[in-house]
């Protein structure tokens, strides 16, 4: 029964969970192609994901990103951007803020598994309909407490921040296959690139 | 039990063991699809967010 368990949540559930985030990325790229390459805003859909997240150091493709960090959005393979309790600034906005998201680290697609293979310097990229927000990893804290909230400020002090500024939060849990603290890691925009006609990704995707 | 179930099942060995079986992939099929989708909210090994709670 146990044994059974282990399989159904490491196995089964990343089984789901990327054939509803390859469902539901499949009509976010569907939507942008039908849209076109005019100068038209990307509508802002939120219920089938904003845009993807690249992050070559974790060597697991492109992320979706969805609205909320609910278990019922998590567990769909993406990742999601906080509302609750401290609101994420979207990058699309062109605020200074702090772009927090959070994704499973087993099970559910796991797409922040290899959060811990990320260092300092290492691309973040973000991708939406016409732009490529391109972050580096300034600042990692390996364990923190469920409650510390603050990692998700508008200037998280904690990454040894002062200023306002456009920054982005990964948070997942920690040490793997538990939960009992949180892995995060912070990055800040370096460059926005628009999308080409080719959709060429920006040179720290190998483009 | 399973020695109770074996003796409850009709027919022959191989028709038991045949029909063994498919109880063992209905009784997967009910956990993975209904027990464990349930019971893993419960189980802290997937809060991934900080929150206030």
């Amino acid at each position: 029964m146990l044994g059974l368990f282990v399989v159904y949540s490491l196995w089964w559930t990343n089984v789901i969970a990327d054939r509803a985030a390859g469902r539901q990325a499949d009509k976010v790229r569907h939507q942008w192609a039908q849209e076109g390459g005019d100068d038209t805003p990307a509508a802002f859909d939120a219920r089938n994901g904003i845009g993807f997240l690249h992050v070559p150091a974790m060597d697991d493709g492109d992320v979706l990103v969805e609205k909320g960090t609910s278990s019922k959005v998590l567990n769909d393979g993406v990742a999601g951007y906080y509302t609750d309790p401290v609101e994420a600034t979207l990058p699309m906005t062109g605020k200074e803020g702090n772009f927090s998201l959070a994704a499973h680290r087993d099970g559910h697609g796991a797409k922040f598994h290899n959060i811990d293979k990320l260092s300092k310097g290492d691309p973040i990229v973000f991708e939406t309909k016409d732009k490529w927000y391109v972050y580096k990893v300034y600042a990692v804290l390996p364990e923190t407490s469920k409650f510390n909230v603050d990692v998700l400020a508008r200037i998280p002090q904690e990454s040894g921040k002062k200023k306002a500024g456009h920054y982005i939060t990964l948070t997942t849990c920690t040490p793997v296959y538990t939960s009992r603290y949180r892995y995060v890691v912070w990055g800040e925009l370096v460059r926005v690139d628009p999308v080409d006609g080719d959709r060429t990704p920006p040179r720290e995707l190998g483009g | 039990m399973y020695g109770w179930i074996w003796r409850h099942l009709p027919g022959n060995a191989w028709v038991k063991a045949l029909l063994s079986l498919l109880l063992a992939l209905a009784l997967v099929y009910v956990l993975f699809q209904y027990v464990f989708p349930w019971a893993e909210p419960l189980l802290p090994f997937n809060d991934v967010t900080v929150d206030n709670q």
